[in-house]
């Protein structure tokens, strides 16, 4: 019975362990920002977040990204007002976006080691239940416990069944947006 | 005589027309951010009170404080400091979450309002207003609970 239960004892050790390391590669992020730039020849449109969630896994390169979207700061209210809207963005009935794949040049990336490391990215965006790949080039800065990534990629918004057809926003909008992204990870 | 007098009449009425029209579209244009400090308040409740109307249904929970053009719900929420941070605009970012919760409530200052939290301590109870971007939810691929979202917040005084 002693046998028995000294046994169970070491199970559950090794097991807690186990999780232990499973989770251990994990980085989270809350300060976060991203950005979102179109220019048209009409005008030049710039909203921030910095409301997004972000998690980072060292050994095995997954990142994941959680946008609330109502969390966009646009520099005029109406324009906030319109990505927000059914046409656009529908942030009620769509309150979030996700970004989510895997760093695939993970072995280039010495998280142990000071320095700031070129990071490719393979991953898929979800903008309004519709799901897109994406690539992207970022950079990966180690600084001791604290990792920052940034990164920078284009969104077609045709992808995710945005499209203007006629008034303002079908010639002030671009059809290509530039996203930016940076990320300040720290140990869970 | 009477023809001049008709066209001199419908001119008028045409710039008249021309000149209101257009200052609403500029004003439309340009019509300013809503204050959410000013405004009124629509729901006043605790950190742990709006986190479990979330966890428990978050879709009613989304159509209850989120608002189709964005400017969702103005809240007052009571809670216990257990983080204080700065965001990449150089915002006060206090988040008021119990020790034992699962997902708590961040509310970020602004430019303005950020030197209000300066005398913040975790651990202390307080009340900040601000509009709400976001709910409380566990988030499969995060692998971790998300806390509900205030902006624009500044403290409420007693």
């Amino acid at each position: 019975m002693k046998k028995l239960s000294f046994l169970t004892a070491i199970i559950l050790a090794v097991a807690a362990i186990t999780v232990n390391a499973q989770t251990s590669g994990k980085l989270v992020s809350s300060k976060t920002q991203i950005k979102f730039f179109s220019s048209t020849p009409a005008e030049d449109i710039q909203a921030t977040n910095t409301t997004s969630v972000s998690t980072i896994n060292k050994e095995t390169g997954e990142v994941v990204f959680s946008v609330p979207m109502q969390g966009f700061e646009f520099e005029k209210a109406l324009m906030q007002k319109h990505f927000n809207g059914e046409d656009f963005l529908n942030t009620q009935t769509f309150p979030k976006a996700k970004l989510k794949g895997k760093i695939t040049n993970l072995d280039k990336i010495d998280f142990s080691k000071d320095g700031t490391y070129n990071a490719t990215f393979e991953g898929e965006l979800t903008i309004k239940e519709l799901t897109k790949p994406v690539k992207e080039n970022g950079t990966v800065e180690v600084k001791g416990s604290v990792v920052e990534v940034q990164s920078k990629f284009n969104v077609a918004l045709a992808d995710y069944g945005i499209t203007f057809v006629k008034g303002k926003p079908s010639t002030n909008i671009a059809k290509t947006v530039e996203i930016t992204m940076i990320a300040e990870y720290k140990p869970e | 005589m009477k023809k001049k007098k008709i066209l001199k009449i419908a001119a008028i009425l045409i710039i008249a027309g021309v000149v209101i029209g257009g200052s609403i579209g500029i004003y439309m244009f340009n019509i300013p951010h809503r204050n959410v400090q000013t405004a009124k308040v629509d729901y006043t409740l605790t950190g742990s009170q709006i986190v479990a109307e979330y966890l428990t249904g978050k879709d009613a929970a989304n159509k209850k404080y989120l608002s189709g053009d964005g400017n969702s719900k103005i809240l007052i929420i009571t809670g216990v400091i257990s983080k204080i941070s700065d965001d990449f605009n150089g915002q006060k970012v206090i988040l008021l979450k119990e020790s034992d919760a699962k997902a708590g409530v961040s509310a970020a200052f602004t430019k303005e309002t950020s030197h209000n939290a300066d005398d913040l301590q975790i651990g202390s109870t307080v009340s900040i207003k601000g509009v709400i971007r976001s709910g409380a939810s566990f988030d499969s691929d995060l692998e971790l609970y998300e806390n509900v979202i205030l902006e624009k917040c500044d403290v409420v005084k007693k």
